[in-house]
């Protein structure tokens, strides 16, 4: 695939911190354009963090964080986000028609008003997603995956290529976790660049082409069976605050001293 | 008694004319920035801020007399103080953010009594803290009008931003959205119209103005623009009835306006269709009845 031969995200050297607590340290890696990418790691390894400081949403301690560089397919804004469910106040009085708009409000100017071609766009988005019907509902009147399927259908509507996904997998069912791995399978397959941190590392071997593991530090990243090896789990997981439930007891994790 | 009576005789005096036209004002504004403060969940802070700002206000008025900038401006300075020491007081000590906010607000507050207090200055704190919507002046009227005003427009102008900021703060800052503006700028002009409302209902009273109405929305309405619209109608119709309760019946003004709108709040909770008590109790025994226990 020559589209994977060129990185359409690099880190280097990232650091951010928490007061004096670094969330990120040190980081250095790459993701490769239109890949399927799994940030992995345990609780506090700075999955989210990685993600929001792609944003410009945490000042950088050190390094620095390229997106791109001169490639005629790519087009602002091209950075789309999917919060973690918890961020979002379900009571919010919004409908889903408009969450999907906000995809369409970075492009517009304060004065302006949605256009028809906006409207087509957000149509689009909706029926991609495959929320057309749910238009008029209110956020929580909708069940977890199709909530979800809204704020994706806002990153279509957005006209985004690289896509940030928080924690999508997290209190999804069997049959939204299906769903939801098939979109960013189609998404992949059109050339879109999906990074998303994952806790099931199951998951992620099955689903994702590439990995990043965090503990903090860089553990590993690359083709995700290289990267979700034995040796690289122990290292990521071991003494971590939270083991887990999902990883295979292997009688190999020894603890020297 | 007839409608005229009721409705029409009591606006026939000018004193009547002012209150009514402030209290508009201050619905139109009030309403808009209530739903933003409940929205994001800044109700109490609410509170709390405008408690804080009555030193500022104290001290202001006794340097500058109603020099409407000085007011702004003390208020605003008042505010920022507590707002700002609270977070370097949580940052810097044990104490949390919550804990701290509200321990120096306290202070800020007993501060601007003690000044008012000490200052034997021709308003009187009871003024100050509950105002009063018959004794509006053409001054203070221009000042309501133009905080309504300034605040209508940025609503209008910043519509989008300032729904993006409300839900999605995240979002707003990743597609290029001033988050740090729009904070500054919602705390200014709920400071701006806390001021422009002291002489009609005091600084303390002046919040029910801004949340009761949000809230009341907040049970009827699925759209932020309509939650907007139901907001200021709530304000205006509550703030008119207040102002005709405290009339006929001789009420503190304030007072009466605030009550008016804590019943339109207080009935919606029990009967919107929805989101009310009555809504999920119903729901509660429809479902109770669909289930049906057998022994077979």
């Amino acid at each position: 695939m020559s589209a994977h031969t060129h990185n359409i995200l690099r880190f280097s050297h990232v650091t951010v911190r928490y007061g004096a607590q670094p969330a990120l340290d040190d980081v250095t890696t790459a993701v490769p354009c239109g890949s399927l990418t799994a940030v992995l790691g345990p609780n506090g390894a700075g999955k989210s963090t990685l993600l929001r400081s792609i944003l410009g949403w945490h000042d950088l301690g050190g390094g620095e964080i390229r997106i791109g560089d001169a490639h005629a397919c790519h087009q602002l804004p091209r950075l789309a986000y999917l919060p973690q469910r918890q961020t979002i106040d379900w009571d919010f009085p919004i409908t889903v028609r408009a969450v999907v708009e906000q995809g369409r409000y970075p492009s517009l100017k304060p004065w302006q008003r949605l256009s028809k071609t906006d409207h087509a766009c957000v149509d689009r988005a909706l029926a991609e997603l495959n929320v057309t019907a749910l238009a008029d509902r209110q956020i929580r009147m909708l069940s977890g995956g199709q909530q979800q399927r809204v704020f994706l259908a806002r990153a279509i509507a957005q006209g985004a290529d690289i896509f940030l996904l928080d924690e999508p997998f997290a209190g999804l069912d069997l049959y939204a976790t299906e769903e939801l791995t098939h979109i960013v399978r189609a998404w992949e397959a059109q050339g879109r660049t999906v990074l998303a941190s994952v806790h099931d590392l199951e998951l992620a071997r099955r689903h994702f082409t590439n990995g990043v593991l965090l503990n903090t530090r860089l553990i590993a990243s690359g083709p995700v069976a290289g990267v979700l090896t034995e040796a690289n789990i122990d290292l990521a997981f071991r003494g971590g605050p939270c083991l887990h439930d999902h990883l295979p007891v292997h009688p190999t994790a020894h603890f020297p001293g | 008694m007839t409608f005229h009576d009721l409705f029409v005789e009591p606006f026939s005096y000018g004193f009547m004319q002012r209150g009514l036209l402030s209290a508009v004002l201050l619905s139109l504004s009030g309403g808009l920035l209530g739903s933003i403060l409940v929205l994001r969940r800044l109700a109490l802070m609410g509170d709390a801020l405008s408690h804080s700002l009555l030193p500022g206000v104290a001290l202001a008025y006794a340097l500058f007399g109603t020099s409407t900038l000085a007011l702004f401006f003390g208020a605003l300075i008042a505010g920022l103080l507590t707002a700002a020491g609270s977070a370097l007081l949580s940052r810097l000590t044990r104490v949390k953010e919550d804990a701290a906010f509200g321990s120096l607000f306290i202070i800020f507050f007993a501060l601007g009594v003690a000044l008012v207090s000490l200052l034997k200055s021709r308003i009187d704190l009871m003024h100050f803290l509950f105002g009063n919507i018959l004794g509006v002046s053409p001054s203070d009227l221009r000042l309501s009008a133009l905080a309504s005003a300034l605040t209508v427009v940025v609503f209008l102008v910043f519509y989008r931003s300032i729904l993006l900021e409300t839900f999605d703060p995240i979002f707003h800052r990743a597609t290029g959205g001033h988050s740090g503006l729009a904070h500054i700028g919602v705390l200014c002009l709920t400071v701006l119209n806390l001021i422009a409302a002291l002489q009609a209902m005091g600084i303390v009273l002046a919040l029910g103005l801004f949340l009761l109405p949000a809230v009341t929305a907040y049970l009827w309405c699925d759209r932020l623009s309509h939650l907007l619209l139901v907001s200021v109608a709530t304000a205006l119709v509550g703030s008119f009835a207040g102002i005709l309760v405290s009339y006929h019946l001789g009420l503190a003004s304030g007072a009466s306006i605030v009550l008016s709108l804590g019943v339109a709040f207080l009935v919606s909770a029990v009967i919107s269709p929805r989101y009310g008590v009555g809504a999920r109790l119903w729901k509660r025994v429809r479902e109770g009845k669909g289930v049906l226990h057998r022994a077979d």
